[in-house]
């Protein structure tokens, strides 16, 4: 391992402008803030500098000097993650990735598009439109969201359950470990010699590399696609129809759901048409040919209406399709029209305990006296409960923050996991916790040691310390009953 | 601590303690396969069974013990699969054989949701690390992100990282239909041709060119194959015939695996032109997966493969002393001793099977 | 986003309203990928996420300098934002506080002001054509870009005098009858065809939005008062509406209401005169079936409408022109990024010319892959902005006008 010398920040922000433009470093207060948290707003820090360098050489210089010097650095692409994993260090460098926004090919033959980090996912898309192919995986945030930032989250959508997630999509990453040192994971081909350090990288949350190229596979656009929205009278009928279409041997090329509460929230600005009588609303999409569509369809309908849907409605033409899908990609953010904040997680169950998990939030909302509609992607049992809350009121923080953390720690005792696309970040530490044992949690600190020996690349996130861990088992024996007797403690 | 894999454990200590190394080792069905290995043998087949199947879940858990043909029969039983079709390579492959080796067949180039390799499926793992500690990465879920995604790198890994203690799989419904049609085509003239398929919406899940004739698959809905095969043309093969001939291509059981020439698989870009090379040829995964039988020089081989953007692996017979993978760039060398050092501290797993001096 | 106001914030007529808007936002992000100048600088400082954090700096009371006035100066005010955001921001109307409370904080130089003060009363009082005329006349001796977009005027032909039943009023505008004298003409004329009269009043000038958006809202108030005078005789006397034919003056007749509510001598008038304002496209679509017999084959046929920031945005009229376009046989071609602004924006072309000349090329390069025929277009700004070109530019009006018989 280097030794890293920890300079003092005048001599660190004088040789970070000897190495970048002036309008490519921000130091002051008046600048940084604004880049003191992502879509994460509770856990907030300023940098100690912004640098958003323009060319290649400027990433490598900028992590050649902060390895030198024993700065942190953190990756920053769209800044629109869910949890904290583009936080800044107060130490540290934040390295905007948001100048690198060109795509460098889209190859019809190959049917890949390379393209520098900062692209967005949707742009790959648009750009690929021509070629009759597209960019499957679309994270709600795919209008803003960048590739840089799929990449580090291994972000799903609303279509991953059919199309796979970020990883499945993603052939080669080309970029720069933390000291500079160039690196490409995967390639063109099926397959890379040696371990497979590309289904590593993606989803490590910028902590193992610094990613400046990606090659993606395009895949061709169906000739159709339609949407089924069904209405249902009970959150756990809607539930159990997820299994029952699984069961009956369909994979919807998308599955979701929204309950009453989500539907209301995203009508008025998305117009989606939604069932706002509806307990729990699914859109359920099927494409592929014409022929298979309409098979598909009404297989599908068929099923939805032995599992007690009320009504449902099949999208007519792709405008009215695309309607359906935009108060689904919408919900999120809609929530600012409802309280001034919402804090969303992003726990992943076996579908078979959807209904279940949903009664289960419905009784938090009771007691812990908050709101929280629900929009999840069903087929994936990946839940998104929207915790609303005013963040001007502590007491309202705190309860917000107890609310998610419940809903975690339930996940977990159902069999899944805390973060199915979100990450971990900042925001699941303690969570990780509770699903991973310490000899589990070494061996992802040790994988991080393998990547970045002295520990500077995006420090502090995702794996908690035996410290952190040991300071949550308390708080939760002294908040009240330990919620999970069963669960092992450390 | 079950008894069984209590002694899987013990064994794996001792080795630790007396630095002595482990050869893992099931059925013996890929004995032929990666850098020669050597040590005392650690068996998992002691430690087998289907731990959890839910069919709705489309997700099952399996000891690595487990015989990959009983778990397939299960699965089939649900009308559900292993998408990315593994080769058994032998009536006593194992689960956890089959997850380190990496291997897939010709469905991992197939179009739509059933495309994609071993590792794509691979949702969760246990492993028995070199200090005998029990790790599990992934869980039972199709969205994970919960941490790295380690039990991922473990497919393929040849079990330099430790002993796969079970796994779980996502798995899909079998295709409701199939069809394969065969058309008559030189190399060049194939590739190009499964190139441009690749881009059009069409249901193909396997293709093979060899010795003139492409085979080609199609799954999916009735409706889509009936729509499909009028785009394509083409001469249908017989369900019975078609059948035999994907299983014994995934087998390497065809006729043109037969005879004594060392066998090559060479990963390439798909859209990458015909090989430079002196030797018969198999392509498959729409011109992704090259087999070739060829007795010319290994950096010969190796050079072409990098020149087309991929890598080489001299995959059965041959000199295996030089190592049968593509070497690994100093960077990448580096990044795979931390990560050993880290899972098998005392180096006593499967010592250069993946990586010479690993 | 929870923002605590300072003192001289909470005190402001405006602060409260700022506040509000402030809590809406969840920091999503959304808004940074339809924004002109984020896709251009990609610092978080140059799209609306990040001048709202610098807004809200202002709001509780830390001291802006100039990087915070560079930044919002900076905003175009095309309000893609708007569209994009799910939460509902207003940041068109935040930015404005924003602006408003930024020249009380930290008073731009002499200089600035002078030259702001200058901008608007050249463009808006009656020394603009007089200096156009003089420009042509300087073509020869221009730099090209500029001498290409002071090309003579189209001749504005007859203007219909035929007394109608119905009748409306239309917005003349200060700059556009010398930039382009033929928007008005046509449109007079198509609506004649249709059996409307058009009637100007000579006493409205400039709707107020230049003033407005160069930190001058006092005189820009004043601009809005004296419409008012101008067209409420015509109003009392029956006229249906008020046609605007250059989409950022609608934007702005639209907000009359707002920006004089606490005006008691105005507030109900300009209510009526919002209520009244028209965009062309909100008047038309209905109307153009009756017109088909009178219209000949188009001169082009492919053609490309780029969506002026403040119809799309600022009036939220998507795909209506476009859906007329094509029920007259239009052939209308998709293109690349329409929401992305052309970097017009009324006077900013003027104090952010290299910022808005990047945006144009853009705009052009977009606009002119598929290869249309004619780029048509609804304000005087985005037409004098994308002038210049290979391509001819003209207002849809125009085309439309073309096709009479």
């Amino acid at each position: 391992m280097e030794s890293a010398v920890v300079e003092s920040r005048p001599e660190v922000l004088a040789a970070l402008a000897r190495i970048l433009p002036r309008e490519a470093l921000l130091v002051e207060a008046e600048d940084t803030r604004p880049y003191e948290c992502d879509g994460l707003t509770l856990i907030r820090q300023r940098p100690m500098a912004v640098a958003l360098p323009q060319t290649e050489a400027q990433v490598v210089a900028v992590l050649r000097l902060c390895h030198r010097l024993g700065v942190p650095v953190v990756p920053r692409g769209a800044g629109t993650g869910l949890a904290g994993s583009a936080l800044p260090d107060a130490g540290g460098v934040l390295l905007s990735m948001a100048r690198f926004n060109r795509i460098l090919a889209v190859d019809r033959r190959a049917c890949t598009a390379t393209v520098e980090p900062g692209v967005r996912n949707l742009a790959i898309s648009e750009a690929a439109a021509p070629q009759g192919l597209y960019y499957a995986p679309d994270p709600s945030s795919q209008v803003a969201c960048t590739i840089g930032g799929n990449v580090a989250e291994n972000s799903g959508g609303v279509h991953c359950l059919k199309y796979g997630l970020t990883l499945h999509n993603v052939l080669r990453v080309r970029g720069y470990t933390v000291d500079g040192e160039a690196v490409e994971f995967g390639s063109l081909a099926p397959d890379a010699a040696g371990l497979d350090l590309l289904a590593l990288v993606v989803g490590s949350e910028g902590m193992l590399a610094v990613t400046m190229e990606v090659t993606v596979r395009l895949v061709p656009r169906p000739e159709l696609a339609r949407c089924i929205m069904a209405s249902f009278a009970d959150v756990a009928q809607a539930g159990d129809a997820v299994a029952a279409l699984i069961a009956a041997g369909i994979i919807p090329a998308g599955l979701e759901m929204l309950d009453q509460a989500a539907s209301r929230l995203v009508e008025p600005f998305a117009h989606a048409g939604y069932d706002l009588e509806a307990a729990a609303v699914l859109l359920c999409e099927s494409d592929g040919t014409p022929e298979e569509v309409e098979e598909e369809i009404a297989h599908m309908s068929q099923v939805l209406r032995a599992a007690q849907a009320t009504r449902i409605q099949v999208s007519r033409d792709e405008a009215e399709r695309l309607k359906f899908w935009a108060g689904r990609k919408n919900a999120f953010p809609a929530a600012g029209r409802a309280a001034p904040a919402y804090y969303c997680t992003d726990g992943t169950i076996p579908r078979k305990h959807i209904g279940q998990m949903l009664k289960s939030i419905q009784a938090m909302e009771r007691r812990y006296g908050l709101s929280c509609p629900n929009v999840f992607h069903a087929g994936d049992g990946n839940l998104h409960p929207l915790v609303l809350f005013d963040d001007s009121d502590p007491d309202s923080v705190a309860r917000a923050e107890a609310f998610g953390a419940e809903i975690l720690e339930e996940s977990v005792r159902l069999g899944g996991t805390v973060t199915g696309e979100h990450g971990v970040g900042m925001e699941k530490l303690n969570q990780m916790c509770s699903q991973f044992d310490r000899p589990t949690l070494d061996a992802f600190a040790a994988v991080k040691r393998a990547f970045d020996p002295a520990g500077t690349l995006n420090p502090g996130k995702v794996i908690p310390s035996l410290h952190r861990c040991a300071e949550y088992g308390r708080q939760r024996v002294v908040g009240g009953a330990l919620p999970h007797p069963e669960l092992p403690r450390f | 601590m079950d008894a069984t894999l209590g002694q899987l454990v013990e064994q794996v200590r001792g080795a630790t303690q007396a630095r002595t190394p482990l050869r893992i080792r099931a059925g013996g069905s890929k004995d032929f396969y990666g850098n020669p290995s050597r040590g005392q043998i650690l068996d998992p087949r002691p430690w087998q069974g289907i731990e959890a199947y839910d069919p709705s879940e489309l997700v099952v858990t399996a000891r690595a013990g487990t015989r990959l043909a009983e778990l397939e029969a299960v699965l089939a039983a649900q009308g559900q699969m292993l998408a990315f079709e593994p080769p058994h390579f032998g009536p006593d492959a194992t689960v956890g054989g089959c997850v380190a080796a990496g291997l897939a067949g010709p469905r991992r180039a197939s179009a739509g949701y059933t495309h994609g390799g071993l590792r794509d499926f691979l949702l969760g793992a246990r492993l028995l690390d070199g200090r005998g500690q029990l790790l599990r990465f992934g869980g039972t879920v199709m969205k994970n992100v919960a941490g790295y995604d380690v039990a991922r790198v473990l497919a393929g890994s040849l079990g330099v990282l430790g002993l796969l203690v079970d796994v779980s799989l996502k798995v899909l419904p079998l295709p409701r239909a199939e069809v394969t049609l065969r058309f008559e085509l030189g190399e060049a003239q194939a590739l190009e041709r499964l190139c441009d398929w690749q881009g059009r919406p069409l249901p193909v899940s396997g293709s093979a060119w060899c010795q003139g004739a492409l085979t080609v698959r199609l799954s999916g809905a009735e409706a889509a194959l009936a729509a499909a095969r009028g785009r394509l043309g083409g001469e249908a093969i017989a369900a019975a015939d078609a059948s035999a001939f994907w299983q014994d291509l995934r087998e390497h059981q065809l006729e043109w695996f037969a005879g004594e020439l060392p066998l090559w698989r060479l990963a390439v870009p798909p859209q990458a032109p015909p090989l430079a090379l002196v030797g018969a040829q198999l392509i498959e995964w729409g011109g992704g997966q090259r087999w070739l039988r060829s007795a010319q020089a290994p950096a010969r081989i190796r050079e072409e493969a990098a020149r087309l953007g991929g890598h080489a692996t001299l995959f059965r017979g041959g000199d295996r002393a030089g190592g049968v993978f593509s070497p690994l760039n100093p960077a990448l060398l580096a990044i795979h001793r931390r990560l050993k050092q880290a899972f098998d501290p005392a180096g006593i797993f499967n010592p250069d099977r993946l990586v010479q001096g690993l | 986003m929870q923002t605590e106001l300072a003192d001289f914030a909470r005190q402001h007529a405006d602060g409260p309203e700022a506040a509000d808007i402030l809590r809406a936002c969840v920091h999503c992000g959304f808004c940074t990928a339809t924004c002109p100048t984020y896709q251009l600088f990609g610092d978080e400082l140059d799209g609306p996420r990040g001048r709202i954090y610098l807004i809200k700096q202002v709001l509780e009371g830390q001291a802006p300098t100039e990087r915070t006035q560079l930044h919002l100066d900076r905003c175009l005010t095309c309000r893609a934002c708007e569209t994009a955001c799910p939460s509902g921001v207003k940041y068109g109307r935040l930015v404005e506080i924003g602006r408003e409370l930024l020249a009380e904080r930290r008073p731009r130089g002499w200089r600035a002001q002078a030259a702001r003060r200058a901008l608007a009363w050249v463009l808006t009082g009656g020394a603009f054509a007089p200096l156009l005329a003089v420009g042509r006349l300087l073509r020869p001796v221009l730099p090209m870009r500029l001498g290409a977009q002071l090309a003579p005027a189209r001749a504005a032909g007859t203007w219909p005098r035929t007394p109608r039943a119905r009748r409306m009023l239309l917005l003349a505008g200060c700059v556009q009858p010398a930039l382009a004298p033929n928007i008005n003409a046509a449109t007079a004329r198509v609506f004649d065809a249709l059996g409307i009269e058009v009637l100007t009043v000579a006493r409205a000038g400039c709707c107020g939005a230049l003033r407005h958006h160069l930190d001058q809202q006092a005189a820009a108030r004043e601009d809005m008062r004296r419409n008012i005078d101008a067209w409420w005789p015509a109003i009392e006397a029956g006229a249906e509406a008020i046609l605007v034919n250059a989409s950022g003056c609608g934007t702005m007749l639209k907000d009359y209401g707002v920006l004089l509510r606490a005006d008691p001598a105005y507030a109900a008038k300009a209510a009526r005169i919002s209520a009244l304002a028209r965009d062309l496209c909100e008047v038309l679509p209905p109307l153009v079936a009756a017109l088909a017999p009178r219209l000949g084959p188009a001169v082009s046929t492919r053609v490309v409408f780029h969506p002026p920031c403040s119809l799309q945005h600022g009036q939220q009229l998507r795909g209506v022109v476009e859906g007329m376009l094509v029920a007259l046989g239009a052939q209308v071609l998709p293109f690349a990024d329409a929401p992305l602004c052309c970097g017009s924006a009324g006077t900013y072309s003027l104090l952010q010319p290299a910022v808005s000349a990047t945006l144009r090329e853009r705009k052009l390069a977009a606009l002119t892959a598929p290869r249309p025929e004619v780029i048509l277009s609804a304000n005087i700004g985005c037409l004098t902005q994308l002038s210049g070109g290979a391509t001819p530019v003209q207002h849809w009006i125009e085309w439309l006008d073309e096709r009479l018989r």
